[in-house]
């Protein structure tokens, strides 16, 4: 801790801590990256989504902005991840899509991509922006030439009595960025009634379903199908009693069991309980 | 540290997030990669607030992450949508526009 402090404050010149935090934290960002998108399990994935969120967050405290990372913990590690974990679980996906291989062109697309575009950017970056006079910290005095960027540092817009910035940011807030924060308020609340109507169940008109689907054989029965079933057997519409099973049965060529009411699907991944399937 | 090693976490960063986007077709997935690359614009920001000497950089990503909130919650009920009437997760399988 003494150390997160010591460089949150970055104080002095090429300060040892903030170094040293520095290459943890992104070696942890970019390994937990690469673990994100090559690792088969989501559940994993997403948590190690977490850990990189975490390692950008102890990289916003050696960049002198403490309260981007609390904000970061709290926002993006706490809330946005736990919903992200949250849904998989409801969906009950831990199967994963790297069993079935990619096309080699496009791999071959992702791969040359990925390269012009880390090229591109590193080529951008390097050597303007790693010459001595970028390093921060370094106080006044200190000149840029040719072609060197000069690292002004934060200290200075934040006055001495706030070393975190959050008195800075809370006055920018709400005076200079006072509309976009009513904005990003109003998105939030759209965003919120928007979720809600979005993840209401409701009864699928028939022809919302099986539109666009090449083979309809290998789908498990829609929707409107199983609403015809219960319809044949009235009174046990909803309700989870053996008996509605042959109806269900009756309507679908693929049904088995109950929960795998809807068979075999091609892809392999986990159905849906049947469970929710009733309420509508 | 100098700011450019920043800048170069961060490009690697946004270039994974890139590389997963086209490589994996499981929408959770896709969109987990959406938010690394998210978060390495914002890694650049605030390295470029402390650069210049200028904070607002950090208010930019505070709207980030703000927007990235409203995002996820919307994107995540559309993939429950979207998973209760096809029945996967498999970006490949969609194909209502294609003909």
């Amino acid at each position: 801790m003494e150390l997160l402090a010591q460089a949150a404050e970055g104080a002095g010149g090429a300060n040892l801590a903030e170094v040293v935090l520095f290459w943890v934290f992104s070696v942890l960002a970019v390994g937990a990256a690469i673990a994100v998108i090559t690792l088969r399990n989501i559940v994993h994935g997403a948590l190690m989504l977490v850990l990189n969120l975490l390692a950008i967050a102890g990289l916003y405290l050696t960049l002198e902005s403490s309260f981007l990372g609390i904000v970061q913990v709290l926002v993006y590690a706490g809330a946005i991840m736990v919903l992200f974990l949250f849904v998989i679980m409801l969906l009950g996906v831990d199967n994963d899509d790297l069993l079935k291989e990619t096309r080699v062109a496009t791999r071959f697309a992702a791969a040359l991509g990925g390269a012009l575009l880390v090229a591109a950017l590193l080529f951008a970056f390097v050597g303007t922006y790693t010459s001595p006079s970028s390093l921060c910290g370094q106080g006044t005095g200190v000149v840029a030439g040719a072609g060197e960027v000069l690292c002004v540092g934060l200290a200075e817009a934040y006055g001495p009595d706030d070393r975190s910035g959050v008195a800075f940011l809370g006055l920018r807030l709400f005076t200079r960025f006072v509309w976009p924060f009513q904005l990003a308020a109003l998105l939030l609340t759209v965003a919120t009634i928007g979720a809600v109507i979005l993840a209401r169940r409701r009864d699928l008109e028939p022809e919302d379903l099986d539109v666009g689907v090449a083979d309809p054989d290998a789908l498990p029965p829609s929707d409107a199908e199983l609403l015809r079933a219960d319809a044949d057997a009235p009174g046990e519409a909803g309700t989870d009693v053996p008996g509605e099973e042959p109806a269900r049965l009756g309507a679908s060529p693929l049904a088995g069991s109950d929960p795998t009411e809807r068979g075999e699907r091609p892809t392999g991944h986990d159905r849906p309980s049947d469970a929710d399937r009733g309420e509508g | 540290m100098e700011i450019g090693y920043y800048y170069a976490v961060s490009a690697l960063l946004f270039t994974i997030g890139f590389v997963g986007v086209l490589l994996r077709r499981n929408a959770i997935v896709l969109f987990m990669c959406i938010e690394l690359m998210l978060n390495s614009v914002n890694l650049t920001l605030a390295a470029a607030a402390r650069m210049w000497g200028g904070p607002d950089g950090q208010v930019f990503v505070f709207f980030v992450i703000v927007v990235a909130a409203a995002e996820v919650v919307v994107g995540l009920a559309l993939i429950v949508n979207l998973f209760f009437r096809r029945g996967t997760l498999d970006v490949d399988v969609p194909q209502l526009l294609r003909y």
